[in-house]
């Protein structure tokens, strides 16, 4: 009897727990509120029967204006927009499951830069200039900077309409700086310098932050340090990991490791943040889209201290910043079974002029005048970037060689392979994969 | 019970065990032999997902990492499971609420409490076992990035994760040993070392078993938990069988579908054999019982 009373209450127990923290979890994972979005004209033709529009879109604090305002604005009458929350690498593997039968789970998606080349020449998206040509003045679409429609567009045709931009910004705490006398780094040299004077003082063991978890992060780390050097991943079609620009990227990430946490391959973007509003770290450079966090008081008593700058060069010699511009923006999948110009119009609703300008500061918009220097606090910076930043490439096998690669640029930036063999295993495992693709 | 009552009552169950576990396990050995990318009919490719997957020296890492951390937390699991059961067994109106609290672990989302666990190591975010750590021993560990420090990091999650199911099993086999035993063994004057050795244990084998199967299936199948715990666990050998599948079938795009099936069957496999002593005997128990 005793073990029986027992078993039931360790049971009911267990059922109480488990309801709280199921309640918790769904509390945690609740679908996007759209209630706050800014509410744009979404005139599209109504359709007859009731419909439900899948949008694919990963959460952050620059991407969701966007999102919440399409969600918001064209849901009315018989049509109902549905997003749930999902982070990055769940947009990368659903985008691939969703485009690849007959029919998809979504009708919009929203991509980016470095993926369109390959989606696109695989048929798996529409071309959206007829859209653009027709809905031009209604939507006021020739505002959209052509810099980033080229971004978003393959072979001449634009696949995708650009919502706005990320490029790499420095931010740094302007209180040590000052009270050691630096300036803001021009070059990675100028990095460790500073590093090394913060060092010096006492403070701050490891004054650099950088995102190089061993996933994406590490991999567009290392090709804003190509890029930097005016070389990139592919050059017409051909890998460039054996090139001087990759050795110079890799020896100049090798040289700031030092000066950055030991367990820096498992930083994300958030970590690095992380460490910025613990003053854990003096500088960080991270994507544009993170700095609006920075400037918040509520996440950090430094919030004030924080300032942002274009982020160094590779060296003086370099052409161009250590910086990449990702580019996103919203394309209609081929399979998708609603009407596109219906489609077309919700996407071209989020990028108005009203939900556009209510994305600053979160965001770079990609419609032009709307991001000045007085918009944010990194806005100068951003601004500093996107001019010295070596233009996107477009090519249909940069996605798939990243992914190649990846498992021994993580080797050789952990010290585990030397710089040249790593070199050549990254040259042979994207010729491999250029071969097969 | 007429036949026709009992094809209703089996009927449903049945339905969804098909539907759920066999048709899915025979699309997996199909496409084992197969190059399969989503939505397209999949390619014969005869052995070659088999040889690719039996010839990477990464899932060879992934295979050694995995059967480690079975062995090691089945261990302890083991030991601990049953010397906190006879402790709690031994509280009086205490015990529903230790109980309680212990399951907290449990039945915590996998991520989540796996999440907050890595915290614990994280200087980042507070970091506070890391801290304790280091005060102790003078050292610092690189929690997250050193193989070792990472396996010790992981085995003890996995422990705090599924050690409340075993308490409770282990408790209510403790509950079920006849009162008469104990007292017999009491009057022939057995220690209390020996008692658990020579009189409980073997009573409640049949539990044990039970214990043992559901630990080593749960942690064979570990996966979510190595995504806070270990970023990079491909270039510290700290991989896990199912993680392997999942970085070479889905992550970032990959469509490798063909491989990920076959490394699933050898895994159907590997997982038969750590559980065939355990299956053969709660077999021989149940017939025995028949």
């Amino acid at each position: 009897m005793r073990y029986r009373t027992y078993l039931r209450t360790g049971l009911t127990t267990l059922v109480i727990a488990a309801t709280l923290s199921g309640v918790t979890a769904c509390g945690a994972g609740s679908r996007t509120g759209a209630a706050d979005a800014t509410a744009v004209e979404c005139d599209y033709t109504m359709p007859e029967a009731e419909t439900t529009v899948n949008v694919l879109a990963y959460n952050s604090s620059a991407i969701d204006p966007f999102t919440n305002t399409m969600v918001k604005s064209c849901t009315r009458e018989n049509v109902t927009l549905k997003h749930d929350p999902i982070d990055f690498s769940g947009q990368v593997t659903k985008t691939t499951a969703t485009l690849s039968g007959d029919t998809g789970s979504y009708d919009i998606i929203e991509t980016y830069g470095f993926a369109v080349p390959e989606i696109a020449s695989a048929g798996s998206i529409i071309a959206l200039d007829d859209y653009v040509a027709e809905y031009e003045e209604k939507y006021k679409l020739d505002a959209l900077n052509e810099g980033m429609r080229s971004a978003l567009s393959y072979d001449g045709k634009l696949y995708a309409l650009p919502m706005q931009a990320q490029m790499y910004v420095m931010a740094y705490r302007a209180d040590v700086f000052e009270d050691l006398g630096l300036t803001p780094p021009k070059t990675f040299d100028d990095m460790i310098e500073a590093a090394k004077t913060i060092r010096e003082q006492g403070d701050i063991e490891y004054p650099i932050a950088l995102p190089m978890n061993a996933t994406a992060d590490v991999s567009t780390i290392y090709q804003a340090a190509m890029n930097s050097t005016g070389t990139d991943f592919l050059d017409a079609g051909e890998p460039q990991f054996d090139s001087e620009g990759s050795r110079q990227a890799l020896e100049g990430l090798q040289s700031l490791l030092p000066y950055m946490d030991p367990q820096v391959t498992t930083f994300d973007q958030p970590k690095v943040q992380q460490q910025m509003y613990n003053g854990t770290a003096a500088m960080a450079i991270m994507f544009s889209g993170r700095m609006n966090d920075l400037t918040l008081d509520t996440n950090s008593k430094l919030a004030a201290d924080f300032a942002f700058a274009a982020p160094p060069s590779i060296d003086s010699d370099a052409p161009y910043l250590f910086s990449r511009l990702s580019v996103d923006g919203w394309a209609i999948p081929e399979n998708t079974q609603l009407d596109k110009d219906m489609l077309f119009q919700m996407i071209a609703s989020s990028v108005s002029e009203d939900a556009s300008r209510a994305s600053v500061p979160a965001a770079y918009p990609a419609r032009e005048g709307i991001v000045t220097d007085e918009s944010s606090k990194y806005a100068v910076a951003a601004n500093e970037t996107t001019a010295g930043t070596m233009p996107a490439p477009n090519d249909p096998a940069s996605a798939p060689v990243t992914n190649a690669i990846r498992p021994v640029l993580v080797q050789v930036l952990t010290g585990q392979l030397d710089i040249e063999a790593g070199m050549q295993d990254m040259q042979r495992l994207a010729e491999e994969t250029v071969a097969g693709n | 019970m007429r036949r026709r009552e009992f094809a209703v009552l089996i009927g449903p169950s049945l339905l969804v065990m098909v539907g759920l576990l066999v048709l899915p396990l025979v699309r997996t050995i199909q496409w084992s032999f197969q190059e399969v990318t989503y939505g397209q009919v999949g390619t014969f490719v005869g052995l070659s997902n088999y040889s690719q997957a039996l010839t990477d020296p990464r899932f060879g890492r992934a295979v050694f990492f995995t059967l480690l951390l079975t062995i090691v937390v089945t261990s302890i699991i083991l030991v601990i499971g049953y010397l906190i059961a006879v402790g709690v067994n031994g509280l009086g109106a205490l015990r529903p609420y230790i109980l309680g609290s212990m399951l907290v672990a449990y039945v915590l989302p996998g991520v989540v409490g796996a999440v907050s666990f890595s915290w614990l190591f994280d200087s980042n975010f507070g970091g506070v076992l890391n801290l304790a750590i280091e005060r102790l021993t003078g050292r610092e560990f690189l929690w997250f990035t050193d193989t070792w420090p990472n396996r010790a990091m992981i085995i003890a999650h996995t422990v705090w994760h599924l050690l409340p199911f075993s308490v409770l099993m282990i408790l209510a086999g403790l509950q079920g040993v006849p009162k008469e035993l104990r007292e017999a063994a009491t009057i022939d004057g057995a220690s209390a070392w020996k008692m658990h050795l020579y009189v409980i244990i073997p009573t409640m084998r049949g539990i044990i078993g039970f214990v043992c199967l559901i630990t080593i299936m749960d942690v064979l199948r570990t996966f979510d938990s190595l995504i806070p715990l270990s970023p990079q666990a491909d270039a510290i050998g700290n991989e896990s069988i199912m993680y392997y599948v999942f970085d070479n079938a889905f992550r970032d795009g990959s469509q490798q579908l063909g491989l990920g099936s076959a490394v699933n069957v050898l895994s159907i496999l590997l997982i038969l054999i750590c559980l065939f002593p355990f299956i053969r005997d709660l077999l021989k128990e149940a017939k025995t019982k028949a």
